[in-house]
This record gives structure tokens, sequence and C-alpha cells, in this order.
């Protein structure tokens, strides 16, 4: 051990001694809290240092990773605080009492040891001071954030509810009208029907009736009905046979409410984040639940909630009795038929989307293609290969482009062969 | 005629309702044309079915279970996919060997690897590339740990500011591998040839103002 290791660890297990003896005397509090400077300029330091070291896991207001900061100095002295934020851990194996149920308290997340000079750590107290002293301004700011977002909402609501009301009005105006004519035509009636002097022709407009029992019975008619409804019983039998063996639409609840709109949709995550298989192998796979808790380690709550989201504990269940979740499959394509999802989105650089539909808006996944041998067939052919810069293909670009067919599609490079699908 | 007609008419009446019934819709996956060219015969991974008796009618299977069941018995949960045994390592094209570094050393770690892919424009666009699938929700698209996820998480760092900024490459590797703090190890979604791939990006966006 050198020199200078010694004295620092010397210096340190005396700094110590000293912060517990200080501890149980609380006048040091107040001569202590006003050694914290409270000039401008450190203070701006200060929040240079604040916002680029603490804000990631502190807040002045709020429990964020770490406990809130607002009067810091007023829980514990100076000395404390300074051998707390240059390495906590130290602090903590000291058997240091308060810093120990801290540790314990925060789920034993430690808080990384910082390099700072003392004057850098009395300028982040002096910010942390200056800030505590100031009223709460962020709920001020929040509140008008709230506001203007409510007035957006109704905006949009009246300019929808303004349709609707002129869509009404243009009804009840339609409606009208058709009452006056019918009016019109029975005062008009009534008014011929009182003349006496009719030729055969008015005579027998007048008195004219409509049966519909007599239309309806008519060969025409029952021939026609007939004709309809069979016909539309015949479509929906051969679209019926049509749909046997295709699960489009198929969209099975699953054991967690997992929806896709809310973390592909609404958080942005890629698919390849969870989907790892996508770029490497036949399929793209389903996470296990250890991919869950990257993210669901620190978020346990959905949406506003205090309480702990019940379909969130379920991954924890799975973590701690090391039982797999088991997730229904949506898209089982026929065991006669062989697909690789590397070679689409690796090489043939397809969009998920392409024939998974808008998955970030699905709640429940459904299977948006029909995946029928002809879906397959219809994109081979109009698919055109993206051969540049890839020599693998330059050689069939070149006999492809001798036999003069245009752009070479799929279909051109064995797309259609029947083994390459069914083996 | 007349009674030949109605009989057709209610028999493609009936054919008509079980027709409408047969599409898949919600939890019923639909009819299946010729179930057993559908259904694998050997372990399918990602599709267990663990009911013996699933699709017993059709079954001419000599165990007499279901022509369905696709469930290893002999694997934790009946499931039909394994863990590689201990100890194992998968081939690779570069020839990695697995990374060994303790969870805990860091700091070791930082002191001695070396990232063995060597810097070009491709590689930082693999990198770029790989960073957004499996950095950028979190720590944000220009690494100052305010993505979408990041912000709901809390205590995402910035690269470019504080102690992180200066974090070497085999810190960032073996955080990648392992995790740190509230990140959770990442090793087993990444490839260590793309987990050094993406330390040169991030090491591009240490450098950030």
């Amino acid at each position: 051990m050198s020199t200078t290791a010694m004295i620092t660890k010397g210096f340190y297990s005396t700094a110590y001694f000293i912060v517990l003896s200080l501890l149980f005397s609380a006048s040091v509090y107040g001569q202590d809290a006003s050694s914290i400077p409270t000039d401008e300029g450190i203070i701006s330091q200060g929040r240079t240092l604040y916002n680029n070291n603490c804000a990631v896991c502190h807040a002045i207001e709020r429990q964020l990773v770490g406990p809130a900061l607002k009067n810091v100095h007023e829980r514990q002295s100076v000395e404390w605080l300074k051998a707390f934020i240059i390495n906590s851990q130290r602090v903590i194996q000291s058997g240091d009492q308060y810093a120990v149920n801290l540790y314990n308290q925060y789920n034993r997340t430690e808080m990384p040891a910082f390099d700072f000079s003392d004057d850098e750590v009395m300028s982040i107290l002096a910010y942390i001071k200056d800030e505590s002293a100031k009223e709460p301004v962020q709920a001020a700011a929040s509140d008008t954030g709230d506001g203007s977002q409510a007035q957006a909402q109704t905006g949009t609501a009246i300019s929808s509810g303004y349709i609707t009301v002129i869509l009404m009005a243009l009804l009840i105006v339609l409606v009208l009208i058709l009452i006056v004519l019918a009016v019109l035509i029975s005062v008009l009636t009534k008014y011929i029907k009182q003349k006496t002097d009719l030729d055969e022709a008015d005579e027998e407009l007048v008195s004219q009736k409509v049966d519909f029992g007599k239309l309806v019975r008519s060969p025409g008619f029952v021939w026609f009905a007939s004709f309809i409804f069979t016909a539309i019983v015949l479509k929906a039998v051969i679209d019926g046979l049509f749909s046997i063996g295709i699960q489009e639409g198929y969209a099975p609840a699953q054991p967690i409410a997992f929806s896709h709109k809310l973390h592909a949709g609404q958080y942005e995550i890629e698919c390849q984040y969870c989907h790892t298989g996508v770029l490497k192998g036949k399929s793209a796979n389903i996470p296990s639940a250890n991919i869950c808790m990257n993210c669901h380690s620190a978020i346990v709550k959905v949406g506003d909630s205090d309480q702990p989201s019940a379909e969130i504990q379920k991954i924890y269940d799975a973590i701690e009795n090391n039982k797999p979740i088991e997730w229904i499959r949506v898209h089982n394509l026929p065991d006669l038929s062989y697909f690789n999802h590397a070679q689409h989105v690796a090489v043939g650089e397809i969009e998920c989307q392409t024939c998974h539909g808008p998955i970030e808006e699905m709640e429940i996944v459904k299977q948006h293609s029909n995946l029928t041998m002809g879906w397959c067939i219809d994109c081979h052919r109009q698919t055109d290969v993206n051969s540049m810069g890839n020599a693998y293909y330059d050689k069939l670009v070149e006999l492809h482009e001798s036999k003069g067919k245009g752009p070479m599609k799929v279909a051109d490079i064995g797309g259609l062969e029947c083994a390459k699908c069914h083996y | 005629m007349l009674i030949l007609k109605s009989s057709v008419s209610k028999l493609l009446f009936v054919a008509f309702i079980l027709m409408i019934g047969c599409r898949a819709k919600d939890d019923f996956p639909g009819l299946e044309y010729a179930p057993n060219m559908y259904h694998s015969v050997p372990y399918e991974g990602l599709s267990q079915i663990t009911d013996e008796s699933s699709g017993k009618w059709l079954s001419n299977r000599e165990d007499g279970k279901g022509e369905y069941f696709n469930s290893n018995p002999n694997n934790p949960h009946g499931m039909n996919l394994r863990e590689p045994v201990d100890g194992t390592v998968k081939r690779n094209m570069s020839g990695y060997m697995p990374y060994r570094v303790h969870k805990d050393s860091v700091d070791l770690a930082a002191r001695i690897l070396k990232n063995p892919v060597e810097k070009s424009d491709e590689i930082l666009s693999d990198g770029k590339q790989l960073y957004s699938v499996f950095c950028q929700a979190c720590h944000g698209s220009q690494g100052k740990g305010d993505g979408k996820v990041g912000e709901v998480m809390l205590g995402v760092p910035a690269y470019n500011v504080g102690r992180v900024k200066d974090v070497p490459e085999g810190h960032i590797f073996h955080v990648i591998t392992h995790g740190k703090g509230r990140m959770w190890p990442h090793g087993s979604q990444i490839t260590i040839e793309e987990r050094w791939k993406i330390v040169h990006y991030v090491q591009q966006l240490q450098q950030l103002d």
C-alpha cells in the first residue's frame, strides 16, 4: 500500500470517527448547515454538477430511484453528507445505522462513488439548499400543462360534436320535407276525388291501391327472392369452405394481458428487442421472462394506479418460481410448409408490419395476413430482389438480364420452387 | 321436384350456418383441412401442447396419445425448448470465447478489456442500428437518458456528462453484458460481437456536447 493510500485511509477513518460522534450532537446541525455557501456563483456551479450527476436518480421534491433531497442538510450533518456523496458504500460498510437503513429502504441500490472535491460537494449542497428554500413551482407548472391539454381535448370534442349536430339537423329537415309532401299528396287526392267529371284514366289513377300481398305471391317475385337467397347462401358456403385452414383473425387471449399497443406503439420499443431471433433464425421467438424484467424490475405500476399491477405480478411469479409463461402461439404455419424469418427480415429487409399488420396498434395480437400459399406466391412474384452491393447476386443478375425480362423478382431466383418451402 | 328443391335449400342453409361458425375469431383458431398435416410430429419449439388427449379423434400414434400432443416430458415444465448444457460454448464465425469476468467486477473489466472489433464506418452504422434496437428505448436516440421507457423507468444516466462520460470501453461492454444498478443484463439478447459494435457507437455518443 502506498503512503498516499495509507494517509487517505487514515484520513477517512478519522473522518468517520468524527462523523459518527457528531451524529449524536444536535447542536452541530445549525452550525453545519450555515457553512453551506449561499453565493450565486457557487449555486450555479452546483446546479450543473447536480444536473449532470445526481438528477438521474434524485429529485428535490419527489422520490425517484433515491430519496427526495429537499432539506437534506437538515437530516444529516454536512460532514456525513460529504462522506456519503463521495463514497456511500464506505459509509454503509462502516456500520453507520442511518446509512444502512437508507440502503435497505431503497432496495439495496448502490449509489455510485463520486470523485468530487470538497468545494464541488459544497456547491451541490448549496444548490440543493437553495432549491429546497424555493416554493414548489412544479405543481403550478404541471397544472397549466393539464389545463391546456384539457382545452385541446374540448376543441376536438366540439368539432366532432358539430358534425353530429349538423347531420341530425339535415335528417330532421329531410323528414319534415317528406311529411309535407305526403300531406300535399293526400290533400290533392281528396280534392280530385270531390270532382265528378273525371275521365277513366284519371279515375283509375286516383283509386289505385298497391296490393303488397299479391306482389309477394307473384311467381316472378318468388323466383327472384329464392334466387337471391340461394346465391347468398352459396356464396357464404363457398367462402366458409375457403376459410378452412386459414387462421386469419385468430386473436387468442394470452396468459398475461400484454399490449403491443403500449409497448411497441406508445413506448416505441423495437420489435427485435424482445423478438431477438428475427434476424438470426427461423423463428422470431417469444421473449423469456428475464427480458420482461429488463424494464419491469423497475416498472411495477401501470398508468396512474397506486397499486402494483396484477399483470406485471405474473412476471414476478414466473421469475420467482422459475416457471415459464405459457404464451399462446398466434401464427401457426402448417407443419407442411417451411418459413424462415431471418431470410425475409435480414436479407429481404421486409418490415414486420408487412405481414403482421399494424402490431403497434394492437391491444391483443391478431393474425393479420391469411398465410396461404397464394399469399406467399403473390408477394414472391411482385417483389424485386435487392441485389445492390451483394456479390452473391452478381451472376444471377447477369444471367437474368441476358434474358431481358425486366427487374429480377423473387420468383426468378427460385421463389416459386416447391421444395423451397415444402420438403 | 318441389321436395328436392326444399331439401337442397335446407341442406344449403345448414351448411351456411356451419360455415359461418368455422372462421377463426378470438380464441378459436378455425377449422383445419387435413389436421395431421398441420400439426408437427417432432417437438415444435414454440408450440407446446400439454393436453395428452388433444386431437385424439384422429390419432394413430403408437403411444395412444392425441395427434396434437406436443410436449417433451423429459424437459422441465414439459417444454420443447431446452437451455444449452452448462459449459457448452456456441460456435461463432469470429471465434469469440465466452465472457467470463464476474458480474461484480466492473472495474476489472474496465481495466483489462479491449474492443476486438475494429472501428469503421460500417461497424459504427451496425452499432447504431443495434443501439436503436436494444438501448434507445431507455437511453434515448442521442444517449441523453431520455428514451420513452427511460422516462418511466427513471435513473437512466446521460452518456455525455459526469462520470459516465469517461468510462472506458471495457466498462460499457461489461454493463451491457451484466447490467448495473437498475439496468438488467442484456447478455442473453445481444451477442459478444454485437455488444462490441454497440460499444463503438456508445463511445461516439459519449463525445457529444
